[in-house]
């Protein structure tokens, strides 16, 4: 039986599994058509129905539930969670399974087309240890992703790890 | 001392949401490659990705893979498994599947063959440690056997997959 006790070790490995059969525009279709579109059903219909409180009610029980270290921050025009330690990035480093180039693209890579049809934009950065910031806001704000430590004392840009990984920024995805 | 399980994980049990993924991602390489594409999938991850599983099992015999059984299960939220090692055969009494189980509770459409990965994925993997696994039954319960090849053993009759 394929089992959820080491998921993210066999999901990482499907990555590259497909990348073999069809290259990156499979990976990317995987993520997009079977991850956001059927997997995380649950997801699309919590935030597209409630918006930032259905991004805190899938968050705070997927987060809790995969044992993340995270802070969800929530203000009056944006939604924003520090990741301090990605419980499934975590669970490749401590077990030395990389098989694919850039298992963090994935979240992009559901979650981006989700907050689009769901009239959300996106600001995100991960630093590929285990560590990321993502901040949520509608559509056409004008406002700006936050400075470093702006947001919430917990930001996670501010911790001395944050630097140690290459960096990977996304501003006003979706 | 040796564990069991091949990778190490910060909490006792898997999150059962991840069953969600794991029978879309069934479909979809279905939906890509065909019936074919999705058995060559399964026989891949337990050829390449269970290799750790397999190495121990081929090094330990049945006892090897009992006690994998048993720390994996121990490791899937809901499961009611009970692993019987008899002498060199290893026998899995699925009395409740948590796959299936939480994707019924949360009324999420179930490939007809969802139940064959468990045959593929696991057969393949015990033919790398000299062994072969068959099934019977499915859709939340069954009975897999894993036991030493001969070359000579009838093959799996996957009519006796219950489909979902």
């Amino acid at each position: 039986m394929l089992g959820c006790y080491d998921f993210c070790g066999h999901y990482e490995w499907t990555f590259e599994w497909l990348r073999q059969q069809g290259g990156e525009p499979m990976v990317r279709r995987y993520w997009e058509e079977c991850i956001y579109r059927v997997s995380q059903h649950h997801a699309t219909e919590l935030i597209h129905t409630l918006g930032f409180d259905g991004m805190a009610k899938y968050w705070d029980h997927t987060l809790a539930e995969e044992g993340a270290a995270f802070i969800a921050t929530r203000g009056p025009r944006v939604f924003r969670i520090d990741m301090t330690g990605c419980p499934s990035k975590g669970f490749l480093i401590e077990n030395g399974l990389e098989q694919y180039h850039d298992y963090c693209d994935h979240c992009i890579g559901w979650i981006g087309p989700l907050m689009k049809e769901g009239g959300f934009v996106i600001d995100h950065e991960h630093n590929h240890r285990g560590q990321c910031w993502w901040e949520f806001r509608e559509a056409g704000s004008a406002e700006p992703p936050s400075e470093p430590g702006a947001a919430t004392p917990d930001d996670v840009r501010l911790s001395d790890d944050w630097p140690k990984g290459p960096i990977q920024r996304f501003e006003r995805e979706s | 001392m040796d564990s069991p399980l091949p990778y190490r994980d910060t909490k006792p049990q898997g999150a059962a949401d991840f069953y969600f993924a794991i029978n879309a991602t069934f479909d979809f390489v279905r939906r890509q490659y065909g019936a074919e594409g999705l058995v060559r999938y399964w026989e891949d991850l337990g050829r390449n990705y269970m290799l750790p599983v397999w190495q121990r099992w081929r090094r330990l015999g049945a006892e090897g893979i009992a006690t994998y059984w048993r720390a994996f299960f121990d490791a899937e939220p809901g499961s009611e498994v009970e692993v019987i090692q008899e002498e060199a055969q290893v026998r899995l009494e699925v009395r409740r599947c948590p796959a299936i189980a939480h994707l019924r509770k949360h009324g999420r459409t179930i490939g007809a063959d969802f139940c064959r990965h468990c045959y593929h994925i696991s057969h393949a993997a015990a033919q790398q440690a000299g062994y072969a696994m068959r099934l019977k039954g499915g859709n939340g319960s069954c009975t897999q056997t894993f036991f030493p090849a001969t070359g000579a053993e009838a093959p799996q009759d996957l009519n006796a997959i219950t489909p979902c």
